[in-house]
């Protein structure tokens, strides 16, 4: 019987400042790299799991620091609260919690900070549950059938 | 309850990228540009740090 290899960490939320306070929310460091084995990785990033968010997106720095030529990616647009914004998309690999996922991501120089983690790629890879009760998110890896 | 990396960011320049230790427990470069910063960083003995892009403000995020 294959051993159960699974990743499952409890992280706790992380404080960010806001107008007269602060707030939670759930963010973990990651970095990312292109697709090919050994390729130049990102230093690791603060990233925001975002469940509103249809996939992973980056500041675009961070993808010229890999090697992307961001403007040579897929055009893509997203649509949030604050209105639409321009992604270019590529094939990476991004490396959290002890896993590498190889997905599409959004890059942008207009994302206010460094990432969000969103459905694809990274809640189609983990089952994630947040507990207000205890300030924390864990992660526990699966692999689809 | 303090919260040294929150402490961290309070004081952290605004639409700057950060570097923190491993621990995350002090600031070790700051700069206008992720390149800037990683080199700052770098220079400083920290080849792992992790790093934060502070926004224009701090607001609760909502993209």
């Amino acid at each position: 019987m294959a051993a159960n290899l699974a990743v499952n960490l409890k992280i706790p939320y992380k404080k960010y400042p806001a107008p007269g306070g602060f707030y939670y929310t759930a963010a973990i460091p990651v970095d990312i790299s292109r697709p090919a084995k050994g390729s130049l990785r990102s230093k690791r990033f603060d990233a925001i799991i975002d469940s509103g968010a249809a996939g992973c997106l980056f500041h675009a720095a961070i993808g010229r620091a890999i090697g992307l030529g961001i403007e040579s990616g897929q055009l893509e647009y997203t649509q949030g609260v604050a209105g639409k914004s321009k992604v270019y998309v590529f094939e990476i690999a991004l490396h959290a919690a002890g896993a590498t996922i190889l997905t599409l991501a959004g890059f942008s120089d207009d994302l206010p900070i460094a990432g969000l983690l969103g459905m694809r790629g990274f809640f189609e890879s983990f089952r994630i549950t947040f507990d207000p009760a205890s300030l924390q998110v864990e992660l526990e890896r699966f692999h689809r059938a | 309850m303090n919260d040294p990396r929150f402490e961290l960011l309070k004081s952290a320049p605004l639409d700057s990228w950060v570097a923190l230790s491993e621990d995350e427990t002090r600031i070790v470069a700051v700069g206008r540009s992720y390149s800037e910063v990683v080199e700052k960083s770098e220079s400083a003995g920290v080849t792992d740090p992790v790093l934060i892009k502070t926004p224009k403000e701090w607001q609760p995020i909502s993209l």
